[in-house]
């Protein structure tokens, strides 16, 4: 929104306060300025002229070269306009003359000729979007004269409001409101641009019927006829004002109902009283399949939450947003109807948001306007007219329907408590000025104050002695009040287990597996999963997606895991990232009714040409993850036929706790890697937070050192191929207590070994807590897991 | 006797010199020195001897052995010295060069940036006695908005554009949503914060994204004051980027407190003297803070009039992009290791 201090002078006098101190005040005490704008600033060098002879430009067909006189002066510019005329006084933008930051005026050639300046269009002036031609000023205008001083009215500073800043506040959406505001800041009297006294001249000459039927959509609504109204363009004045607060002229009486709403906030509207019907107007909620054009030419579709205006036969506006085609003043309207009513914010909310009119009238409305601006408004209204068009006249008096008058709002609370809330010790007298500068009414009694909050800060805005807080606070300046650490207890935090061990995984993959933890989006969309093979349509879905390729809420961490490795992997010849984040189940609920989530930790392996199955990489981070999280009792099982499409089926593993799956270790299946065009080989782990989090953790503790040796004992076992070395070591395990550990010293496939058979050799180590083994023992125990071996079908290489 | 003690150093010397190896030297320590060493047999039978001849002879013994031992010292150099070089020779590597087989694979991992400041954040506050929370992505409109006095149809909706899931609720638009699923759970005195990721229904380009990062911070007690506000973001702030911060409050909106403010701190590239990077103002907007809203007290079963509260909300993306100079926050969902490798 755009703030005029043109305008704003006219309600507080502020002419020698720079404007960069107003904004700095208002951004610290009420709301966000975004900038400080000069309008028409180049309207300083642009100079009344006399053109003393127009003459065709030698080389140009559509240029002409012309002499001027500027009263000091003798210039020649060349023209490309087609108007002006040998005697014209011309606006000339001398040499020098700034536009644009990347448009000044220079002395220059034009297809061989000497300019020094440049004849000014109004719409190149910015006094209006005529650019028909050299605007031709007044023939008695003096020479060398600067626009500045001829067209006083453009020269203006505006200041830039973030609208967000004021979304809770409806007085600041026009000029009063900032007027209040800086005369409270700067400790000056505020005027009300509103002439309450003209009403009393009004009187019920011809009839105007007001009917609301809705009370709770509209709770007030005013009406004033006027007559001998004639249409015409605004003075320069109103022009200017209007243009300098982001509006478009259009004409007098529009320009008036723009201006007030902007001056004193409360939306207005005119309706061309020959085009109604009747002279009832009611405000109502719109029929079942009722229709209304608008302004905008569209026709919509009403809905029974829309207020609408009506005449007797049909409805004339959607109530707050638009007025209607039907009753549109135009050129030749002279009788007036003006509305400036209250409604319901969130009727008018839902209405401008579903027919997409986010109007200025819209906006105003649905921040829940004072009702008390109606009365002000046409009064004010009428104000302009008279000025305007003086043979104007109100042939009603204010038709006013106020079924149910807004109670007052009091607030009572103490000085003690808004010190307290501030943590500042600010004197009584302080408190007082500053709410009283702010035009609310305080009755001081014994202990507290009893604060009658004005109208317009009471239709939501202030309301509860918190509010209060808010506005001392605020004038006084939160940079008045100095940082005091709180006195309380000094007891240490209560652990969140969860989130400490979410930290302890990604520290352990980044610190001990050296990996990378990336971030990815929480969306996924069709085409991803079709290059999974998941597509199965599980995922919750958005009802209003940014896009295809993020309609929906991943199930799993892998389809946006497998788009970084396809990225990564233009750049790097291998990698390890690992994502841990949320995925969200539709059809399993948690409490409150909500798709349940479930922590995941995903991690990838990539190499360009990997050497050795890259698989044991990804198993050996699970390992290394698990052991430091002291997991207790967890296995992995080679799996080959319960797998995703995306898992390759000859190196897949489940990892599981307590017989419960925990998650997977395995490669990318070749075919998926093809079709997401991932050159090279990815392995994946794919695990359960929560399980990890809730198995049972090995418990540390002291036990007593072996005092009595090792005994190793290696064997060579021919086994096929396509068989396990841990199903061996479980045979070996079991064969005694005594067997301390088992390992896989080494592989062999090839000669003289049989083709589909491979020779692995292990080396068992056997040792007592209790002796030292006897040789007879050994030989036992030895001869033991040989027959073991071979009872399942291993024999000894 | 004086002849032996000759002959012993003269055959001592002569092997000393032909010594190929420093074991060599060492058996001929052990022949010579040793406990049963020729010199130390005629040093031992000294006691037979006369005491004129024994001083004569006990001395000379004396001179021998030394010279024997500066003997073996000197060859025992030389022949280190030489080992050394053969070492050198046979066992030389260009050291220069990485472990083989690693000098492609990166040898540490690394935290997302958001990740690093998310802990460090965390630290600060757990070390300042608060505990840290959690909760649903997916949030309930209850929580994300209603119990935040943001009731339906409420114009401040509009500041925090929202993706609806299809059963009705949404993805939570802040971690302000946490507020009230913390005071549900504790009771107060408490001081919590809950960092996490949030939503917006937002087109991305380089200063917007869809899904960033928050990190909500609440502390109920009783006569909590802007004053102890200002105190906790001071602290923040000073602990964040190690040095002093000058900051301003200015009033700013949200429904869930009261009085709300914006949290200005002094420009970081110009210190406060304008540059683009503000542009030109000195103030960089930081962060949205307030007293909490004794409605939101009420909406977590916690009575107003005996507590008050102070509550903040920090966009991490934009504080690691302040600290390294980010200049687009899609970044970081990239998954670019080029990007992450940096941090």
């Amino acid at each position: 929104m755009w703030l005029s201090l043109n305008i704003i002078n006219t309600m507080v006098d502020i002419k020698d306060i720079p404007a960069g101190e107003i904004a700095a005040k208002l951004t610290m005490s009420t709301a966000e300025i975004d900038g400080i704008e000069e309008m028409n600033p180049f309207l300083k060098t642009v100079i009344s002229a006399k053109i003393l002879k127009v003459a065709q430009h030698p080389n140009a067909d559509k240029l002409t070269i012309v002499d001027l006189d500027t009263g000091a002066e003798k210039l020649r510019v060349v023209c490309g306009a087609p108007n002006h005329r040998e005697g014209d006084i011309v606006p000339l933008a001398t040499v020098g003359t700034r536009f644009t930051e990347e448009f000044t005026v220079k002395k220059t050639k034009i297809r061989g000729e000497e300019s020094s300046g440049m004849l000014c269009s109004e719409k190149e002036l910015g006094l209006s979007d005529d650019h028909s031609g050299i605007m031709i000023l007044p023939s008695d205008t003096p020479l060398g004269k600067p626009l500045s001083e001829l067209y006083p009215d453009w020269i203006d500073t505006r200041l830039e409001i973030d609208n967000k800043s004021i979304t809770h506040r409806p007085d600041l959406w026009c000029h009063a409101g900032f007027a209040r505001e800086i005369a409270a800041l700067f400790e000056r009297s505020y005027k009300s641009p509103v002439d309450t006294s003209l009403a009393d001249g009004f009187a019920d000459k011809e009839t105007l019927k007001v009917v609301i039927e809705n009370p709770d959509a509209s709770p007030r609504y005013c009406g004033l006829c006027v007559k001998n109204i004639r249409i015409e363009e605004s003075p320069e004045w109103l022009k200017a004002r209007v243009t300098a607060i982001g509006m478009r002229p259009i004409n007098n009486i529009v320009d008036i109902t723009n201006y007030v709403m902007c001056e004193i906030g409360e939306p207005m509207h005119a309706f061309d009283r020959r085009k109604l019907n009747g002279d009832t107007i009611s405000v109502r909620m719109a029929r079942k399949d009722e229709k209304l054009k608008t302004l905008d030419e569209q026709e919509h579709d009403l809905l029974q939450e829309d207020i609408v205006i009506a005449d007797q036969k049909e409805a004339i506006a959607l109530a707050g947003v638009m007025g209607g085609g039907g009753s549109e003043i135009d050129d030749n309207t002279s009788e007036i109807v003006l509305e400036a009513a209250n409604f319901n914010p969130v009727n008018i909310r839902k209405t401008a948001n579903r027919f997409n009119l986010r109007t200025e009238a819209a906006i105003r409305f649905e921040k829940s306007l004072d009702p008390e601006l109606c009365t002000s408004a046409i009064i004010r209204c009428y104000d302009l007219i008279k000025q305007l068009i003086p043979e104007a006249e109100a042939v009603t008096r204010i038709v006013d329907t106020y079924p149910v008058k807004s109670p007052s709002v009091e607030i009572r609370t103490t000085t003690d408590f808004i010190r307290k809330k501030l943590g500042y010790d600010l004197p009584d007298g302080r408190i007082q000025s500053i709410l009283t500068s702010l035009g609310f009414l305080i009755d001081k009694r014994d202990n507290h104050l009893d604060i009658t909050v004005p109208t317009y800060r009471a239709t939501k805005d202030v309301s509860i002695p918190d509010d209060i807080v808010e506005e001392v606070g605020r004038i006084f300046g939160y940079d008045n009040i100095p940082e005091t650490p709180p006195f309380v207890p000094c007891t240490p935090p209560v652990i969140n287990t969860r989130r400490s061990f979410e930290r302890r995984v990604k520290e352990i993959l980044v610190r001990d597996c050296c990996s990378i933890e990336v971030s990815s989006y929480s969306f996924v969309g069709e085409d991803l999963l079709n290059s999974l093979e998941i597509n199965e349509d599980k995922e919750l879905r958005l009802k209003n997606p940014l896009s295809r390729e993020q309609d929906r809420l991943r199930r799993s961490l892998l389809p946006n895991l497998l788009k970084a490795v396809e990225f990564n992997a233009r750049f790097q010849e291998e990698f390890h990232i690992f994502e841990l984040g949320r995925v969200y189940f539709k059809k399993e609920r948690n409490s409150d009714e909500l798709a349940s989530e479930s922590t995941r930790i995903s991690g990838a392996f990539y190499q360009r040409d990997a050497a050795t199955p890259l698989f044991y990489s990804s198993k050996q981070t699970v390992l290394n993850l698990l052991s430091q999280l002291e997991v207790d009792s967890f296995t992995l099982q080679p799996e080959t036929v319960k797998l995703p499409p995306y898992a390759h089926p000859g190196r897949s593993v489940v990892l599981k706790i307590r017989g419960s799956q925990a998650g997977m270790i395995f490669e990318v299946h070749p075919r998926i890697m093809k079709k997401l065009d991932i050159k090279g080989t990815a392995a994946i782990y794919d695990m359960d937070m929560d399980v990890l989090l809730n198995a049972d953790k090995r418990a540390k503790g002291f036990s007593e050192l072996p005092r009595f040796p090792d005994v190793p004992f290696e064997v060579s076992v021919l086994a096929d191929k396509q068989s396990y070395a841990g199903a061996l070591m479980d045979i070996i395990i079991k064969t005694s207590p005594l067997v301390k550990s088992v390992e896989v010293i080494s592989l062999y496939e090839g000669k003289p070994i049989p083709e589909d058979k491979k020779s692995v050799s292990l080396k068992i180590i056997f040792s007592s807590r209790e002796k030292t083994l006897s040789t007879e023992e050994i030989d036992k125990l030895q001869k033991n897991v040989v027959a073991e071996l071979s009872k399942y079908g291993f024999g000894l290489r | 006797m004086e002849e032996k003690l000759n002959q012993i150093l003269n055959k001592a010397k002569e092997t000393i010199l032909d010594s190929k190896a420093l074991e060599d030297l060492e058996e001929i320590k052990v022949r010579v020195l040793g406990r049963k060493g020729e010199l130390t047999q005629i040093l031992r039978g000294l006691g037979e001897l006369s005491g004129e001849i024994r001083g004569i002879i006990g001395k000379k013994a004396n001179e021998i052995k030394n010279e024997i031992e500066a003997a073996i010292d000197y060859k025992m150099n030389e022949l280190q010295d030489a080992r050394i070089s053969q070492l050198l020779r046979d066992e030389f590597i260009d050291v220069t060069l990485n472990a083989p087989g690693t000098t492609r694979i990166p040898s540490r991992g690394r935290l997302h940036p958001i990740s690093q400041i998310q802990y460090e954040i965390e630290d600060i506050f757990t070390s300042m006695g608060f505990v840290i929370l959690d909760g649903p992505e997916v949030e309930t409109d209850y929580y994300n908005f209603e119990a935040l006095n943001i009731p339906k149809h409420h114009p401040a909706r509009d500041m925090q554009d929202t993706f609806w899931t299809e059963d009705g609720n949404l993805l939570r638009t802040h971690t302000s949503a946490i507020q009230v699923r913390g005071m549900e759970k504790l009771s107060p005195p408490f001081r919590v914060i809950g960092p996490g990721r949030v939503f917006r229904y937002e087109a991305t380009d380089a200063s917007h994204e869809n899904t960033f990062y928050q990190v909500e911070g609440m502390m109920v007690d009783r006569n909590i004051s802007v004053s102890h506000l200002i105190f906790f973001m001071k602290s923040l702030l000073k602990e964040i980027f190690q040095r002093e911060v000058t900051i301003r409050l200015r009033p700013g909106y949200f429904p869930f407190v009261e009085p709300g403010f914006e949290l200005d701190i002094h420009c970081l590239i110009c210190d406060g003297k304008g540059c683009s990077v503000c542009k030109q103002s000195g103030w960089v907007e930081l962060l949205p803070c307030g007293l909490v809203h004794p409605n939101v007290l009420k909406y977590g079963n916690i009575d107003p009039e005996q507590w008050s509260g102070f509550a903040f909300g920090l966009g991490l993306n934009r504080l690691v992009m302040m600290r390294y100079g980010i200049n687009d926050i899609r970044h970081f969902l990239s998954g670019d290791i080029r990007f992450l490798n940096q941090f």
